[in-house]
């Protein structure tokens, strides 16, 4: 009977064991590394491959076949091994990886604000790298701006990836927009009377009101809710005053306008009723099917809604619209940016690069997937197999379906993505890319981006839940302005004015 | 009396039963390297636990975590929650089998009981994605069938996954549709043992089919549901992390937050291992407490309890 009374204290805590359990497992085996071994070989014969394992991103469901990658081996001399971690799991993967110390030589780290992520970078897990950037001539490339922005405390723990500032805008329905005899609006008041008339006027022609202007998912930052707070002049995440007094973006009039107006799209109708609980894949297949005529996101997302569109809303013809404000007002133009541009670090790990010597192998590996020829194999492929090229360097992608296989995979494991001459020749990435490029000046940057704050680090992400909530309930009418506001006070008590605090003082260390 | 022979022979009995104890061995052995050696990990709730500095070099931070869980405003409305939960397990899912066995043990026909067994079996080998999936393509509001056809009927669409009033009688509702048929095999088994003399003498008494399943049947399986009982308050705390994960949503979070999903989200999402190893072993405390209170107050009224 004695056996029974164990097993049964075992089950009821066995469950809080599975995390400590791994951490036991990582002392036991201080250092145990996975993959030194083709360093060591790569070092004995200089002349040789180096060997370069690599844990990064996958964004597609499966990950791409050898015919690229064997491209990229042959021209950066190097025998590579990617371990792929699905977008959808990164922060477990991640932080499991870092707990059980199984990384690769390269790591990318999208994710700078988890605090797992940002506790081992400062905790010197990583190689700091500024000192030798200079010595690479793309990585010397890397502007001020942005290296100051991926630091950690002025400290740079890995190669920051360029992408885009600030990505997002309005998707509309062209071919809708002309059948109501309407014009591409401009401002918030004219892109609601957009979602009012696609809501009640049939714009598909196919006598029943089953369409929706707006159509969104369940995410506040990367849906609609972040781009109309930026028309309605919300600041990006955080707003610093001339005193030097930090505001989270929630205390702002701005996010409140939002709020009011995502409420009245809702209320309307004029939105997906259920966009709180909607996937982004549904929202990207719901709007493909036609069941709604306007997709606030990343522009270049356009390209890949008309391709889901083929086949099925034939007559689909999309606009893309950067400019709309708020008060009509050139001057007010805005759009968010909440990573200033950095799209993560490459990152390594000193328990797999042993050496200076090792460190420098990799960083030449990195400086050359920058050029111009590496940036064309990971994100069109090979020329004659994927894709089609004319002298202004604009590319056709000849096989979509092989494109994706064996190129797309890779393109979120470029460190560079802006500033290439080469360039897709379809008119809507064309068109994205220049609007993309045109946001940059309208930028509202997150002031606190680079900056510290141990609460935040360790917090953050559960505090957000009380904004993200509220914000919720809010626009679906649950609770009224002054319960948002008590929410908001909530959150400053838990651990919000913390933060504030750390970020001035921060602020004022650096800015003086 | 069994007890005195014991401890006078032990060493004796020891020796003559040792291949009996041999066979324990395998067990014993799994427990302690799978089981409790682990348990030495849970130190890490008193660190702040770094996983490249180790266990050995993390920095002690006594009861930090303890203290930010219980101040948290946040523990309230988890303990609430999972307590409120639970309720409504015992309270509506319990019972529902022992119900369900006594009814399918009055079925005379042999083939359409297989029949009925089998179709309530089934739903129990579908995962939580499956369950939840389908509940959704019912529930949601645009294109929902369900609201489709509360719409048609003229009534007005209900936002069953985004309401917090719903989000109970959601997961109580998908429990008993994917659990219901599985958990009567024990009661039905139980059911099978019981002495068909009693059912005869009871006939003899005159009593009808209700009062045999009241006065024969019920008492019959009585320790085995005492047994499930007590091994159920166990898991108190444990209501299945992926089930409520994938209900949860910013609109009836208030309600579904629990421990389970709050040490998924606190812990491995945002890498805080210690201070979710923290409400791990808390959750962990609080159900062994329960089992031994409650296997006390089964031994209390008379019954063998599970230990």
């Amino acid at each position: 009977m004695n056996k029974k009374i164990s097993k049964l204290a075992v089950l009821a805590v066995s469950g809080a064991l599975v995390l400590s359990a791994c951490g036991n497992n990582e002392s036991a085996n201080p250092g145990q590394a996975a993959n030194t071994a083709g360093n060591e070989a790569g070092k004995a014969a200089p002349a040789a491959k180096t060997k370069i394992s690599w844990m990064n991103i996958l964004h597609s469901t499966t990950p791409p076949t050898d015919t690229v990658l064997n491209k990229i081996e042959e021209i950066t001399n190097t025998e590579l091994d990617f371990s792929w971690v699905p977008d959808a799991s990164k922060e477990e993967r991640i932080n499991t990886a870092l707990a059980s110390d199984s990384l690769a030589d390269i790591v990318t780290l999208t994710l700078l604000d988890n605090s797992s992520v940002r506790n081992a970078l400062k905790a010197g897990v990583f190689w700091e790298v500024s000192s030798y950037l200079d010595e690479f001539p793309n990585l010397v490339a890397i502007s001020q701006d942005m290296r100051t922005s991926a630091s950690i405390e002025g400290k740079l723990y890995g190669i920051p990836m360029v992408k885009d500032i600030a990505r997002n805008g309005v998707i509309i329905r062209k071919d809708w927009l002309d059948k109501l005899g309407l014009q591409v609006p401009t401002t918030t008041a004219e892109l609601m009377q957009v979602a009012k008339a696609f809501t009640e006027q049939d714009p598909d022609g196919n006598g029943s009101k089953d369409t929706t202007g707006f159509i969104d998912r369940s995410d506040l930052v990367f849906g609609a809710f972040k781009t109309l707070g930026s028309y309605f002049g919300t600041p990006s995440s955080w707003h610093v005053d001339d005193s030097g007094k930090v505001t989270p973006e929630f205390e702002s009039e701005g996010y409140v306008k939002a709020m009011d107006y995502m409420k009245e799209l809702y209320k309307g109708g004029y939105i997906n009723q259920d966009f709180a609980v909607t996937a982004k894949n549904d929202q990207q297949q719901g709007f493909a099917q036609g069941k709604a005529g306007i997709y606030v996101g990343a522009l270049f997302d356009s390209k890949n809604l008309l391709n889901l569109a083929k086949g099925i809303q034939d007559s689909m013809d999309l606009v893309m619209v950067n400019d709309i404000t708020s008060t009509g007002n050139e001057a007010d133009r805005a759009i968010w940016s909440s990573s200033n541009g950095v799209g993560g670090l490459l990152s390594f790990p000193k328990s797999e690069v042993k050496d200076e010597a090792e460190l420098k192998q990799i960083l030449q590996f990195v400086n050359d997937i920058m050029s111009e020829e590496v940036f064309a194999l990971m994100t069109y492929g090979i020329e004659g197999v994927h894709y089609t090229i004319d002298a202004d360097k604009a590319v056709t992608i000849t096989n979509t379906e092989l494109w994706q296989q064996e190129v797309q995979p890779f393109s979120s494991s470029r460190p560079k993505e802006p500033g290439y001459a080469i360039h897709d020749a379809d008119p809507l990435r064309t068109e994205a890319a220049r609007l993309i490029l045109e946001n940059e000046k309208y930028a509202v940057l997150n002031p606190m981006y680079s900056l510290e704050s141990p609460t935040f680090s360790s917090e953050g992400s559960e505090l957000q839940k009380i904004i993200t909530d509220a914000t919720y309930k809010y626009i679906l009418d649950k609770i009224d302005l002054a319960g948002f506001k008590a929410e908001v006070e909530k959150w400053r008590k838990s651990g919000g004015d913390a933060i504030i605090s750390e970020y001035e003082a921060a602020y004022k260390a650096v800015n003086g | 009396m069994a007890r005195k022979k014991r401890s006078g022979h032990s060493l004796l009995s020891l020796k003559r039963n040792k291949l009996l104890y041999l066979m324990i061995l395998p067990g014993f052995v799994y427990f302690v390297i799978f089981k409790y050696l682990p348990m030495g990990g849970l130190v890490i709730s008193f660190q702040e636990y770094q996983p490249y500095l180790g266990i050995g070099g993390s920095p002690w931070v006594g009861f930090k975590h303890f203290v930010r869980l219980f101040t948290e405003p946040t523990f309230l409305m988890l303990l609430r929650n999972t307590l409120v939960l639970f309720a409504l397990n015992l309270v509506i899912f319990f019972p529902l089998p022992i119900i369900l066995s006594l009814m399918l043990n009055e079925v005379r026909n042999k083939m359409f009981k297989s029949v009925v067994q089998t179709i309530i079996y089934i739903p129990h080998f579908l995962s939580w994605v499956i369950i939840v999936s389908i509940t959704y393509v019912f529930m949601n509001v645009d294109g929902g069938v369900l609201n489709e056809a509360i719409a048609a009927l003229g009534g007005q669409k209900i936002s069953f996954l985004t309401s917090p009033e719903w989000l109970r009688i959601v997961y109580i509702g998908q429990i008993i549709w994917k659990e219901l048929g599985w958990s009567t095999i024990i009661y039905l088994a139980a059911i099978t043992v019981v002495d068909t003399q009693l059912y005869e003498a009871a006939e003899m008494d005159g009593a009808g089919r209700l009062r045999k399943t009241w006065h024969v049947t019920l008492p019959a399986i009585r320790p085995v549901i005492i047994t499930l009982l007590i091994l159920k308050i166990g898991h108190t705390l444990d209501l299945g992390f992926e089930h409520m994960y994938l209900l949860i949503n910013s609109l009836n979070r208030e309600v579904g937050e629990i421990f389970d999903t709050y040490i998924y989200t606190a812990g491995l999402k945002n890498g805080q291992l210690s201070f979710s190893t923290t409400v791990g072993l808390f959750k962990g405390l609080v159900g062994l407490i329960l089992v031994m209170l409650s296997n006390k107050l089964a031994k209390k009224m008379g019954e063998d309890g599970v230990y």
